[in-house]
């Protein structure tokens, strides 16, 4: 039996509005990093996705990600153009809300999680390109990733849970970045010149955007009003607040300046790594996972320079390392006492759940890497190049791609 | 449990964390921009420090079984019994979703105060200032007022925190603008606003999260949550309007930076009184929140503290105005669980609430003056000449805010 609960509904509303708003909020949060040619194009492939993915979430992602199970691989396409969502609810997925809010909700985490990999293609991804790259990108990764943990997939099946997307949002966008900074080549002058941020205020209103819709990522996940909605909401928190603050505290220490910058990238990390675990873990456990989480993208972002790979604004430091740490230890520090629809982890004394939680990262973060690289080949054989060319580089791709400068005085 | 309060409550606590970035912005375009990052740090970190001593011991200290009146003991330290039941304070909602609203407002205060030692303060004096600050003073005193404590018991009304944060912040900023002396240049140059258009966003953020710091404060989606939220909007309004038509008169030109400062005095001024009075009421508390917040704020020039973006001015007598005013309207015929002020027959509510502003006050003050003190001793709390005159930005956090 299902029956639609006013608290419930008016609950998963707002938390819809708010994930919508980490879109822009992460525009700007990726703005501010870049230099100041580059800012609108910046926005523009963060700003961009809202129509672009949401149009075939519409038509064909919702159905393919939570439309009926076809092999545990993918959903059928039954669900087409939303044919048969409608205002009743889903007693599969969310039996107190309709099943049309429970489908925009989900449309949000499908919208923002292409528009995290922007980041490592930062200042140098050709406008059109990027697009077939972003669409392709969301039917052959984001939709298949999505069913098979939250849309009766084979993931799910094997007991892997993922609160709020560690693997399917966080982990797939972080491993399509590395592809994507390793297929485009670092920017010209990187190793070399230092690329300062051109506006750090706007990087922090951003952070500020995001961390305040994490609340209706995290905590809207529970898909109810209730008591996991608390601990989730709680421990998003807590995550991102302990992984800022240990982010800091190292910096302080290792490079001798805590920088704003720094707080800023300590808390997304702990926001990112709290994803998955949000609902099954306590606010001690969140701690400790945010400790963890600022100090292993501390030294995450500097993988970069050591292997040479240009992930501009460190998505894959951030995003894919968090994603991988927080599925981990949620396999660690599940308990079955803050959430019964859970798992206990290995410190509730089930090694078997932490062995399921690190085959779902290899798994998700193989297929998205690998299916990413072989996008990106295809699309830049087909379409002449995903890069600018050497002069827009240097003109900045405000202008080259867009026709537009963002400050003029 | 009811599913309609929780969700109320869920929204309402991501909106007062969102307060905390909204000031960040609000200050940051008030200071120069060599300074322009080290004042959005000092909002921004307080959401790392105060969460984590707040899970420690802050709220245990603040909401935890009584001791004489004057604090709560440490039997919830690191959350030990606060679960996913309702708990004593909110019926219908997780006892933790009340601990993390609660959070929220402890985070904000502390930053509220930064406005004062703007552009001069050491960073980590600033941390070691906060931690005691919040430890010694905000828990105290929340404790007094919502946590069962003296005042709360003597039925001091304080909605959502006139007397908690605002009055509280205010005075804690007066002894610091005081204690660390005024910012090099101060009364011979101008020190402009470096991004108002940041200052208008910041405020706009406020007072969008105000809905859910006032409103929120009724801890359930229900008749007096309609209230708050009203009176809140109505006040702000006001005061915004006030603030404009006195500085247009005294000062020729109503400005931006006037209009987003009279919302903030009005937020602050019905903070206290939203759940108690009438909309009516709200309007006029509004009113003389804005001209009473200018006038303060013009004073400073002449007492001669540097309170660098006027802390005192809106929290202090904005906060000071509002716990009166609520002695003044309050009234049950809106919120039964209330009391009626002066104006409705009972002098002794304005008796009561006059208690309160002079109590917060008085500890506030001397407490934070001897943490300054203190802090000073320890690891001083200025930067030095060259640092100032160089950016906090570049010399706290090796930054700068803007290479456009």
């Amino acid at each position: 039996m299902t029956h639609i609960s006013a608290g419930d509904t008016a609950f998963i509303l707002v938390s819809a509005a708010l994930v919508l708003l980490m879109t822009p909020g992460l525009a700007l949060f990726y703005g501010g990093m870049v230099r100041g040619k580059n800012v609108l194009g910046t926005i523009m492939q963060s700003f961009i996705m809202i129509a672009l993915v949401s149009i075939e979430w519409v038509y064909i992602g919702y159905s393919m990600s939570f439309g009926p199970d076809m092999g545990g691989l993918i959903g059928s396409l039954a669900w087409l153009g939303l044919n048969g969502v409608g205002t009743a609810p889903s007693p599969v997925y969310a039996p107190t809300i309709p099943h049309i809010v429970f489908m925009i909700y989900q449309c949000m985490f499908a919208v923002i999680t292409p528009a995290l990999i922007t980041g490592a293609m930062a200042e140098r991804m050709r406008f059109g390109p990027f697009l077939v790259f972003s669409l392709a990108w969301t039917i052959l990764v984001y939709n298949p990733v999505c069913h098979w943990i939250w849309g009766g997939g084979w993931l799910g099946a094997r007991g892997v849970l993922d609160f709020a997307g560690g693997l399917v949002v966080h982990l797939t966008s972080g491993a399509a970045a590395l592809a994507a900074a390793m297929v485009l080549g670092p920017r010209k002058g990187f190793g070399r010149e230092n690329f300062m941020p051109h506006n750090l205020p706007m990087t922090l209103l951003g952070t500020g955007l995001l961390w305040f819709g994490w609340f209706g990522f995290n905590g809207g996940s529970a898909l109810a009003a209730n008591a996991v909605a608390g601990t989730a909401f709680v421990s998003t928190h807590l995550g991102g607040m302990a992984a800022m603050a240990m982010w800091v505290l190292i910096e302080w220490l290792h490079r001798g300046k805590p920088t704003t910058l720094g707080a800023a990238s300590g808390a997304i990390a702990g926001l990112a790594t709290i994803t998955p675990a949000a609902g099954f873990v306590g606010p001690n456990a969140a701690i400790i996972i945010g400790f963890i989480a600022g100090a292993a993208c501390y030294y995450g972002i500097t993988l970069k320079m050591k292997f040479g790979y240009d992930d501009s604004l460190d998505v894959v430091g951030i995003h894919g390392l968090g994603g991988v740490i927080g599925t981990i230890c949620l396999g660690i520090f599940a308990s079955k006492a803050v959430n019964p629809s859970g798992a206990n982890g290995f410190l509730a004394g089930n090694p078997g759940f932490l062995g399921t939680q690190i085959f779902a990262v290899l798994v998700v973060g193989i297929y998205a890497f690998v299916v990413s690289m072989v996008i990106l080949k295809v699309v830049n054989a087909l379409m002449g190049g995903i890069r600018v060319p050497e002069e827009t580089e240097i003109q900045g791709i405000d202008l080259g791609e867009h026709s537009e400068t963002a400050y003029n005085r | 449990m009811n599913t309609g309060d929780t969700a109320f409550m869920l929204i309402a606590t991501a909106l007062v964390m969102l307060m905390t970035p909204g000031l960040a912005l609000f200050y940051g375009g008030l200071v120069r921009s060599k300074n322009v990052l080290a004042t959005i740090m000092q909002s921004f970190i307080c959401l790392g420090v105060i969460s984590i001593i707040w899970v420690v011991y802050g709220y245990s200290m603040s909401f935890g079984p009584d001791v004489a009146g004057f604090v709560g003991n440490l039997d919830w330290a690191f959350l030990h019994g606060v679960g996913l039941k309702p708990g004593p304070y909110a019926s219908t909602i997780p006892d933790l979703l009340f601990c993390a609203f609660q959070l929220m407002f402890a985070i904000i205060t502390p930053a509220l105060i930064t406005g004062a030692f703007a552009e001069r303060m050491k960073f980590s004096a600033f941390l070691l200032f906060t931690v005691l600050w919040a430890t010694f003073v905000y828990f105290p005193i929340c404790h007094w007022v919502w946590g069962g404590g003296w005042l709360g018991k003597l039925g001091a009304l304080d909605f959502a925190g006139g007397t908690v944060i605002h009055i509280n912040s205010g005075v804690a900023a007066l002894a610091a603008a005081i204690v660390i002396g005024k910012r090099k240049g101060w009364g011979h140059e101008a020190f402009h606003p470096h991004n108002l258009t940041m200052t208008i966003l910041g405020a706009g953020l406020l007072w969008f999260g105000w809905f859910g710091f006032n409103a929120g404060s009724a801890l359930s989606a229900g008749e007096t949550a309609v209230l708050a939220f009203f009176t809140t909007q109505v006040a702000t309004g006001a005061a915004a309007l006030s603030w404009i038509v006195a500085e247009w008169i005294l000062q020729k030109k109503p400005t931006t930076l006037g209009a987003a400062s009279g919302a903030l005095a009005g937020l602050v001024a019905i903070t206290p009184a939203a759940g108690f009075v009438t909309p009516m009421s709200a309007i006029i508390i509004g009113l003389v929140a804005g001209v009473l917040c200018y006038m303060a704020v013009l004073m400073k020039s002449r007492l001669g503290y540097d309170d660098a973006l006027d802390v005192v001015g809106v929290h202090g007598v904005g906060g000071i105005w509002g716990a009166l005013a609520t002695g003044l309207f309050a009234t049950v015929a809106v919120n039964p669980a209330g009391a009626n002020g002066l104006f409705y027959g009972n002098p002794g509510q304005f008796l009561i609430q006059a208690v309160g502003v002079g109590a917060a006050i008085a500890y506030s003050l001397v407490l934070s003056v001897i943490i300054l003190k203190i802090v000073d001793a320890v690891i001083g709390l200025r930067v030095s000449r060259e640092d100032e005159q160089q950016g906090l930005d570049i010399t706290q956090h090796s930054e700068i805010g803007y290479s456009l």
